[in-house]
């Protein structure tokens, strides 16, 4: 029996053998099948059952190899008869693979000897008590490698079902089940990226669907094209699309901005206005591209609060602009109730205030903004997201940048300074409850964590925070380039879809340390089909096709006893 | 017994190899590839391959080639009767040791005059298809013997026997052993598969030969 013969044996699902590698660098190993048998992604393990460790870790690139480059020269099959040219092609050409070393965990008991044994082992690495562990030493020369199977990736991402374990997606070659922990997930602020039309709106919905179900953690969308709440029409197929609400009809609060809304041609289940003593001169400055804004707004800002507090806003919409009147001496001077007047007498420059003036009349004339406003909607969206209910705050008719930044960043304020002072408590031994977390869904993130205004806004100090008030954030965007380096180095897990631009990809990876692996497997992503988790709230990266969102999808999520998801495996019997 | 071929008498011999010599007139029986044994007791045998057959020169055959005519009793006799023997060449590949095959080098060569047989199929049956054909690499060691041709001819009579034993995958098996053992050699490899695809291609004709015979 030759070499060959003898690395053909059967030996389970095996597809390679390490032939070298380093902890600093990428694992590299020889396949014993086909290269086409194997994909850039496929999660693998390295390492036997008797061997003290298994490695986890994923292809990131194939290598057609010859062992003399003669071989692969030569065109064998007009030399040699089809069956010697076979003989000779399996022993000189073959594909070689290079592997990420990432984790690596003691093998547990045989499932097929020791069921019992292998199912309480299982339930100590799901509860973390033997958890996958970073791969600090590397696997034996010739340690076979071969493709994960259902268990390994249940070992390593979770079990669908137990415990905040749901299901984001498949693994690409065999279909198992890959599950990210919710609980997890939330604990620090997350992103979902991918070019338009890669499928990142569904890919949001199907991880929102899972955290409302969830029920641990509270969620705010700030719904900017009205996608989420209500049910819609997919742009390119036609189909129809069930929004959160016809699904989860008492947990989510439909809310629509402006006394008037309407969302899809359906009333709200209430809706927003901003009161005029809410706006801070903070809010406005957030505003500075958008209105084009000068210099000079931020002493006039400041000058305006001075003299008025709280109602700055209404009193300084109420002021006239260009209205004068005759003084005394006949001439004309400012009216009592003009900009101007009020400009000279706290000694701001006249023009600097009309002019702000002037671009404030957007938010003046906004329809949304209202001296009293009807009811109290901020207090009735935190006592929805209180009790366990979920928020969809859609635009309606109000989708330019200008409303979309404006209110998105001052109810965000308003809610994490409630979110805060309730922390606080809890936290200073008054008795408070815990808060519940919460997770704020924005969308078009760029435009709220841009390199200008990430400083300035509410969300990149919950990005920097954490979880430290209980807040965090989910940020959905097609441009992660165009987001703050500091905030894209604080989220804690990344999912994205198919990324074309060069800097999209390198803003994704900021801060990993196998970026340069994974950046080509991030251009090669298949669109709408495949999408990279990696970071926090997944052990290690991973590529997935990820979970459609159909009735499939529903039927899993809501009646998951009657699931019509088959997993075949020989480990059936262990509930695998 | 009948099948038992002695086709000389051992002449000289070393750890690798040994020479043995024939008549003229048994020249028929040994041929190039033929895998042969040497009984040196009852327990011990040595096996090797034909790699060379040299039909030496005397003075009466240049006398009689350059005479004008050669009678026919002077050729009779030359073949029959002509004291300088065909030295038959041979690679030791095994040997066998109370029943059990080896494909080490013998651990002592045969001596003089040691009577030398053509293995019989069972015989090669039973060496060739021992442990993993490991005898493989003592014929490729000797660059300067004609490694293509005596593989090709060898794997040609191996092939025919294990077949027949009903044991066809046994020539697919040796071609991978053979690829793995000179896949570093790389003109080398690509000669002998060149002899073996002759093989392929000869049988191949053969077949459809037969086939069109009927």
């Amino acid at each position: 029996m030759t070499d060959q013969q003898r690395s053909n044996t059967p030996k389970t699902d095996q597809i390679g053998i390490i032939t070298g590698g380093s902890l600093k660098n990428n694992l590299q190993a020889r396949l014993t099948v086909p290269s086409h048998e194997v994909q850039e992604g496929a999660f693998v393990v390295a390492g036997g059952e008797k061997d003290r460790w298994l490695f986890y870790g994923l292809i990131t690139d194939l290598r057609l190899e010859a062992h003399d480059p003669r071989y692969a020269q030569e065109d064998l099959g007009r030399r040699l008869s089809p069956r010697l040219a076979g003989l000779l092609r399996a022993q000189t050409l073959y594909t070689s693979a290079e592997i990420t070393n990432t984790l690596m965990m003691e093998p547990g008991p045989d499932p097929l000897e020791d069921p019992e044994g292998y199912e309480t082992w299982f339930q100590s690495v799901l509860t973390e008590s033997v958890p996958p562990q970073p791969a600090k030493t590397v696997p034996l020369h010739h340690a076979p490698v071969r493709l994960a199977r259902a268990e390994d990736i249940a070992l390593i991402f979770g079990k669908e079902g137990e415990k905040a374990f749901f299901r984001l997606g498949d693994t690409l070659e065999q279909g198992h089940p890959v599950c990210v922990n919710l609980d997890r997930l939330v604990q620090r602020s997350a992103g979902i990226f991918g070019a338009t039309g890669t499928g990142k709106s569904f890919l949001t919905r199907v991880i929102l669907a899972g955290l409302i179900q969830h029920d641990k953690t509270a969620v705010l969308i700030f719904d900017m094209h009205n996608e989420y709440g209500p049910d819609d029409i997919a742009s390119d197929t036609g189909l129809h699309v069930p929004g959160l609400k016809g699904k989860f009809p008492t947990k989510v609060r439909m809310v629509g901005l402006g006394r008037n809304a309407t969302i899809r041609g359906a009333r709200p289940d209430y809706t927003l206005e901003v009161a005029e003593a809410d706006i801070t001169p903070e809010d406005v400055l957030l505003l500075a591209q958008e209105l084009n804004l000068r210099d000079t707004t931020a002493t006039t800002l400041d000058a305006l609060r001075a003299s008025f507090h709280g109602t700055w806003f209404s009193e300084f919409k109420k002021m006239r602009t260009n209205a004068f009147v005759p003084g005394d001496d006949g001439k004309l001077e400012p009216a009592p109730d003009s900009v101007q007047a009020w400009a000279e007498s706290v000694g701001v420059h006249g023009s600097a205030a009309e002019a702000l003036h002037s671009k404030l009349r957007r938010l003046f004339n906004a329809p949304y903004i209202v001296e009293q406003p009807a009811a109290n909607a901020l207090q009735q969206m935190i006592d929805n997201l209180d009790n366990g209910q979920h928020v969809v705050l859609s635009f309606g008719d109000y989708e330019t940048d200008l409303d979309y930044l404006f209110v998105s960043n001052l109810l965000t304020r308003r809610i994490r300074e409630v979110w805060e002072k309730r922390t606080n408590d809890f936290r200073g031994g008054k008795g408070a409850p815990e808060p519940r977390p919460l997770v704020i869904a924005v969308e078009e993130a760029h435009k709220l964590l841009n390199r200008e205004m990430a400083s300035q806004t509410s969300f990149s100090t919950i990005a920097r925070e954490m979880r430290k008030y209980y807040v965090t954030l989910l940020i959905i965007d097609q441009r992660p380039s165009q987001i703050y380096d500091e905030v894209m180095s604080q989220l804690g897990t990344r999912i994205t879809g198919w990324l074309g631009d060069s800097d999209d990809i390198a803003a994704v990876l900021t801060g990993l340390a196998s970026r340069d692996a994974l950046r080509g497997m991030l251009a090669r992503l298949q669109p709408k089909e495949e999408v990279l988790m990696l970071g926090w709230g997944v052990p290690m990266p991973i590529v997935i096709r990820s979970r459609r969102y159909d009735n499939v999808f529903w039927e899993e999520l809501l009646q998951p006893k009657t699931s019509s998801r088959k997993t075949n495996t020989v480990f059936d019997g262990l509930d695998f | 017994m009948a099948d038992h071929i002695e086709i000389g008498r051992l002449l000289r011999s070393e750890t690798t190899g040994f020479v043995f010599g024939c008549k003229l007139d048994q020249i028929d029986s040994p041929s190039f590839g033929a895998l042969v044994r040497v009984r040196m007791d009852d327990h011990y045998q040595i096996f090797g391959l034909i790699y060379d057959i040299q039909v030496q020169d005397d003075g009466l055959v240049r006398q009689l080639i350059t005479s004008d005519t050669l009678a026919n009793e002077a050729w009779l006799d030359t073949r029959g009767n002509r004291t300088v023997p065909v030295e038959i060449g041979v690679l030791a590949l095994g040997y066998m040791l109370d029943g059990q095959v080896s494909h080490l080098l013998p651990p002592r060569p045969p001596l003089s005059l040691d009577e030398i047989f053509l293995c019989t199929p069972a015989e090669i049956a039973a060496f060739t298809g021992a442990g993993r054909m490991g005898y493989l690499r003592h014929v490729l060691r000797d660059q300067d013997k004609p490694v293509e041709e005596l593989l090709a001819a060898h794997l040609k009579q191996a092939r025919d026997v294990q077949s027949a034993a009903g044991n066809p995958a046994w020539f697919e098996a040796a071609l991978e052993e053979v690829i793995a053992l000179l896949k570093d050699d790389y003109p080398t490899l690509m000669r002998v598969l060149g002899a073996v695809d002759e093989l392929e291609l000869a049988r191949d004709r053969q077949s459809e030969l037969n086939g069109r015979l009927g």
